[in-house]
């Protein structure tokens, strides 16, 4: 009701800065910087900042963030100074969760975190990632996140074209229990506030057995190949065996059509398959259960898996952008509709251009 | 598919006979309003079956290929203005600027391949329809400040004053116009908020300025730039006019263009 009744009498454009008994030239300084013309240059500012980011003209952090934070600026000191904030209670609901978001994205990318990884089936995440990017100010508690990947399907509608991706994994809890989730499309792992997302980076990962020469303790591990489908006629890697010095070229032939692109299928492991592998000028092919001795060890092939590729993602701002962008957009329509409607549009029944 | 085609062929022609009314009733100084309600709301339930039709036989609704977006926009255009054409009797010509408009879009689905498309896993989900719905209400009431602002535009001529000034004047078109983009704000303020939603669980990221996101953006800065500057300036309903226009430009280049011309995997193509 009280909206209501200020809104019949509505505050008329611009008013001039009211800001109590405060000095007059803070009052001026703060007005100027709240000036809702300068709004409007900075709303285009930040527009072409966007624009040129897009187009690769500026560096997107600081391209973004120095009009971000000049209309953050203007925006609190227009908040401080005009009577229509304190007349109109859900426009200053509104601005005020407009700085809520524009500090928490502040904050978020401070600290966020994001990166990849990659897991055979049956390995445990060990807190390193492949590739990170994280803000200055991200503590990491990855050593903290404990996941393992338990195998996964994907499915292939006819034209190769990537459907369901299914992943079970097992997953430790703050209490140190392990437990059971499906993961997938739109469905993450959530541990500690780190969000693991399948990826369509996928493919075959050959398991070894690796016992250097003078040793008898064998090293077991695998060797991701590159992804699958995507380079499914490029099925190789040069890699080293630990204490190793020299590089074993290895490839995976596949004697099968694994993904028949006149059907639905689901992407799995071939039936026949054979390792070449490549050392000192020589050919070697293993089958699974065979092993072969180099010059700086014993290679003894165990079978074929697959490898999942997880993205991986920590920004603490999520549900705090998420309930800011919420009252934003809740206190715009109250806004707007109280407004609309304590003044009915006047235009049915009132002038008309002739 | 062949009953699909036939209604949807159906339904362009029910609306091309309601605009071409609208159009001559507005040229004629005629009042046809009924008629050219009644047509488009048989026009829509025509093209809802169609588009119910290929949603049945595909097990997916229209979001994937440009003909499917192009059938369900231009449904849910016509379904929106003819909400607004049945509540504002007094803005009723203004038909004869919104759909020409239509008719551009029609044109265009109508050289599309009616052919079907990959749906994306990460389609599959609720905030799918979520964001596609409020996306296409952001559109339906920038469209319609469109058609006010362009009755604005076209009364600048001699011939447009006496074809449109039955409507009520510039100030007041330009009144209603602004309703609707505040309207056309918050519901795009809306889709941009489930949508990053969306882009969390099936990307790994709320945010990522990929292309769509980028333009929407600007489409969103752009009406936001509208709307302060009616407030602080006070424009002419001219203006008021263009800019309304430049929003709908801006919003029709982010639906329809930069999907399809960017690889980007806001598209759900990986």
């Amino acid at each position: 009701m009280r909206i209501a009744r200020t809104l019949r009498k509505p505050v008329a454009g611009p008013a001039k800065p009211d800001f109590g008994g405060a000095a007059p030239a803070a009052v001026a300084s703060l007005g100027r910087i709240g000036s809702l013309r300068l709004t409007l240059w900075l709303i285009a500012l930040f527009a072409i900042a966007v624009a040129a980011s897009y187009q690769g003209i500026a560096q997107p952090t600081w391209a973004l963030a120095a009009p971000l934070a000049l209309l953050a600026a203007n925006l609190a000191a227009a908040v401080a100074t005009h009577p229509s904030f304190r007349k109109q209670s859900a426009l200053l609901v509104f601005h005020l969760a407009l700085l809520a978001i524009i500090g928490l994205l502040a904050a978020g990318r401070l600290t966020y975190l994001k990166g990849n990884l990659e897991l055979s089936d049956g390995q445990t995440f060990d807190g390193v990632l492949t590739e990170r990017e994280n803000g200055p100010l991200h503590r990491d508690a990855l050593e903290r996140v404990a996941f393992t990947n338990l195998g996964f399907s994907v499915e292939y509608a006819a034209g190769v074209r990537r459907a369901a991706t299914v992943n079970q994994v097992r997953w430790r809890d703050a209490r140190g229990e392990w437990r059971g989730a499906e993961i997938g499309d739109n469905a993450p792992l959530v541990i500690e506030g780190y969000r693991f997302y399948t990826t369509f980076n996928k493919g075959f990962a050959p398991q070894f057995g690796w016992t250097a020469r003078g040793s008898t303790e064998e090293q077991r591990g695998t060797i991701h190949l590159p992804s699958y489908p995507i380079n499914q006629l490029q099925q190789a890697l040069e890699w080293t065996p630990p204490g190793a010095t020299r590089s074993l070229w290895t490839m995976l032939e596949i004697g099968e059509v694994l993904l028949d692109p006149d059907q639905r299928v689901t992407l799995r492991l071939p039936r026949e398959h054979t390792l070449v592998i490549r050392a000192a000028g020589r050919r070697v092919e293993l089958r699974p259960g065979e092993s072969h001795a180099f010059a700086e060890g014993r290679l003894r092939y165990e079978g074929l898996r697959m490898w999942m590729g997880y993205s991986v993602f920590y920004d603490w701002t999520i549900p705090w952008l998420l309930a800011a962008c919420v009252v934003a957009v809740l206190a715009l329509a109250w806004h707007f509709g109280a407004k609309f409607l304590a003044e009915p549009w006047q235009g049915g029944d009132a002038e008309t251009a002739t | 598919m062949k009953a699909e085609m036939i209604l949807l062929w159906s339904a362009i022609v029910t609306y091309t006979v309601a605009g071409s009314i609208a159009i001559t009733g507005v040229v004629l100084r005629k009042r046809p309003e009924g008629t050219v309600l009644a047509l488009m709301l048989f026009g829509l339930a025509l093209h809802g079956a169609s588009i119910g039709l290929r949603w049945e036989r595909l097990g997916h609704g229209p979001f994937i290929t440009m003909f499917e977006i192009l059938s369900s926009n231009i449904w849910s255009l016509l379904a929106m203005f003819a909400l607004v054409y049945w509540r504002f009797p007094a803005v009723r010509p203004a038909a004869a600027i919104v759909l020409p408009i239509l008719f551009v879009m029609m044109g265009w689905l109508v050289m599309q391949s009616p052919r079907d498309g990959h749906f994306p896993p990460t389609y599959k989900t609720v905030w799918l329809f979520i964001h596609v719905g409020l996306g296409k209400v952001f559109l339906g009431a920038v469209l319609i400040s469109v058609g006010l602002g362009g009755v604005v535009l076209a009364r600048a001529s001699e011939r447009g004053a006496a074809w449109f000034a039955r409507l009520p004047g510039d100030r007041a078109l330009d009144e209603l116009a602004y309703r609707f983009l505040a309207l056309g704000l918050i519901f795009e303020t809306l889709m941009l908020v489930a949508g990053a939603i969306w882009a969390q669980d099936a990307w790994g990221r709320y945010w990522a300025w990929d292309p769509l996101e980028t333009w929407a953006f600007l489409t969103w800065l752009m009406l936001v730039f509208s709307l302060h500057l009616r407030f602080t300036l006070k424009p002419a309903p001219r203006v008021g006019a263009l800019l309304a226009m430049g929003v709908f430009c801006l919003a029709f280049l982010t639906f329809f263009g930069v999907p399809f011309i960017s690889k980007a995997p806001h598209q759900g193509a990986i």
